[in-house]
């Protein structure tokens, strides 16, 4: 049908003010908790409320928004969670989706923070027992798009740290760059997620722990990759304040003191080179 | 928090309330196209950003914004600003709103004449409103407050709707028009919204047209549909389709020179393909009103 004239259709009456059941003119906050109500909780009083047009019921016009709503939301969590839609193969994911949204309804204005809650809902779910690797995808993927857009500050570099005096160099206390999260994870998330981006099979050893996967921004690129014990201890410590020179006892306490200092430096140098830390400063002399 | 109609117009004066200039025919901005418009300078007046989309800490979202907005005229289009909700507003969400309108220097903020939650939910929908005095009285303090927090008139947009509420007291064009008198706010008015609505609830059209104020109009949006025989779904999914540039003329017959974008929010085609259906509008633009071939 186009609208070619003014020989439209006739707008139908609207009716009266008043609510069917009650005097009082239905509120607008009234009207929109109905609404509301209807999407989130199936309830059918909205219908009465709203008008049938000349070719349809209320009911069917509607479940426009009622399907719009999962639907939306559905796409989100797979705009956002990319290769863990893809891995979870359609029907999987779409009742995984469903379950969030039903426990989880958005409490942000901004779409994107809808499903940041979905890698811990993954964790509850009876799933989890025999595929712990789903959430840790999950929880992988959020990683690197809150990299993504991770607040900008300028990352440390090399340069910056060859300013210190090597003997003041124990004092230094590092700030983590704001794109960096490291996650312990339990299975071989860092292969699948690797094979997933290149469309091919997951690991054989799939349920052999990476120990822990940084992901973080390099200029404007999320990355990630596999960080060992000694290295994730460190830069928890380190991102908790730690002094330069008490990491260096600490990893020689983990492995060989002789060459505890080489390690912490080579990690520290790592850190520098990939943008994984935002500053530095001197603590005060003991 | 409500202001009063003086205060709403105070703040009209202080923030200029000259209408925003004319742009010309430009694109919904989506970032499949970033390098395409970034290496190939097409032939777009200008982009429509999601606010939203930016409305993030950092990172490359920004970056690519700050580079395209060196090259063309911005605008800032939310999604999420809940004009029509009865719940408060978010202070986090209008303060992140003025940031980013204070870094990009859009040529005008808009966003949608509709609700997205209440109760502290979001819905990420743009739901319908009851056309009551009860309404229109909250939506104008709602954008007053607004346009007082960003120091600058909005401009509001028409929704498809599905539904239409049997207590509502006016048609959708005057609660629009009067809600554009109160508060001084400016339209974004789109076509194939309008045409949707049209027939989902059985109204013409043209009606909606001629009830809008001309003068308050500052962008028209094309985009296209899904039809369901008994009613129309709003997808922004296609192309446009012949009854709504049929409507787009009428449009421009009626608004007369008024920036123009294509909007395309799902199967986002090349850039190219988006560029050639722009030049469609600025053919049928230009057919109606022979001095924009001259602009």
């Amino acid at each position: 049908m186009t609208l070619t004239s003014k020989t439209m259709i006739k707008r139908p009456k609207l009716k009266s003010a008043m609510t069917a059941s009650s005097a009082k003119p239905l509120s607008l906050a009234d009207a929109q908790a109905l609404f509301q109500k209807a999407l989130l909780e199936g309830d059918t009083g909205i219908l009465d409320l709203v008008l049938d047009n000349s070719r349809t019921s209320r009911t069917q016009l509607f479940g426009v928004y009622k399907n719009a709503y999962s639907g939306r939301l559905t796409e989100i969590l797979v705009n956002d969670y990319e290769y863990l839609a893809v891995y979870m193969d359609g029907d999987d994911f779409d009742e995984v989706a469903r379950s969030y949204i039903a426990a989880h309804p958005s409490q942000s204005q901004n779409a994107r923070w809808f499903g940041g809650r979905l890698p811990a809902f993954l964790r509850t779910l009876p799933l989890n027992a025999d595929h712990p690797e789903c959430a840790d995808l999950a929880y992988l993927e959020k990683a690197l798009a809150d990299a993504f857009d991770a607040a900008d500050v300028e990352p440390m570099t090399l340069a910056a740290l060859a300013q210190y005096p090597p003997d003041d160099w124990g004092r230094l206390v590092f700030t983590a760059h704001p794109s960096v999260t490291v996650l312990a994870v339990s299975t071989d998330v860092f292969g699948l997620w690797k094979a997933l981006k290149s469309d091919e099979a997951a690991p054989d050893a799939l349920y052999q722990s990476n120990g822990h996967v940084a992901a973080w921004r390099h200029d404007a690129t999320p990355m990630c990759r596999v960080v060992g014990d000694e290295e994730a201890m460190m830069w928890t410590e380190a991102t908790r304040g730690m002094r330069f020179d008490a990491l260096c006892e600490m990893l020689a306490t983990f492995d060989d003191p002789d060459t505890a200092a080489m390690r912490a430096a080579g990690y520290l140098q790592g850190w520098l080179t990939s943008q994984m830390l935002a500053s530095a400063v001197l603590a005060p002399e003991a | 928090m409500a202001m009063t109609a003086a205060q709403g117009t105070d703040v009209l004066a202080r923030a200029g309330s000259a209408k925003p200039d004319y742009l010309g025919f430009g694109l919904g901005l989506r970032p499949q196209h970033y390098t395409d418009i970034l290496d190939g300078n097409p032939a777009v007046d200008w982009f429509e950003v999601i606010s939203e989309n930016y409305m993030v800490p950092g990172g490359q979202p920004l970056k690519m914004l700050d580079r395209i907005r060196e090259r063309y005229p911005i605008v800032m289009h939310g999604v999420s600003l809940s004009i029509a909700s009865t719940a408060p507003f978010d202070p986090k969400y209008l303060a992140d709103l003025k940031a980013l309108a204070d870094r990009t220097e859009p040529k005008f903020v808009s966003d949608h004449l509709c609700w997205t939650g209440v109760h502290g939910v979001n819905l990420h929908d743009l739901l319908p409103v009851p056309y009551t005095r009860e309404a229109l009285d909250h939506v104008v303090a709602r954008i007053q407050h607004v346009q007082d927090h960003l120091q600058r008139p909005i401009a509001i947009e028409n929704v498809s709707s599905y539904v239409q509420f049997a207590h509502a007291e006016m048609p959708e064009w005057d609660f629009i028009a009067e809600m554009a008198k109160r508060t001084g706010c400016w339209l974004v008015f789109d076509v194939n919204n309008v045409f949707v609505s049209a027939f989902n609830h059985d109204f013409d059209a043209y009606d909606f047209i001629d009830g809008i104020p001309a003068d308050r109009v500052v962008q028209f949006h094309l985009a296209g549909h899904e039809h369901a025989t008994t009613h129309i779904i709003d997808t922004h999914d296609a192309m446009v389709p012949e009854p709504v540039w049929e409507l787009y003329r009428a449009a421009v017959k009626r608004f007369g020179r008024v920036s123009t974008i294509i909007e395309r929010d799902d199967n986002i085609p090349p850039l190219a393909e988006l560029v050639a259906e722009l030049s469609e509008a600025r053919r049928i633009a230009c057919d109606m009103l022979p001095e924009l071939s001259l602009t």
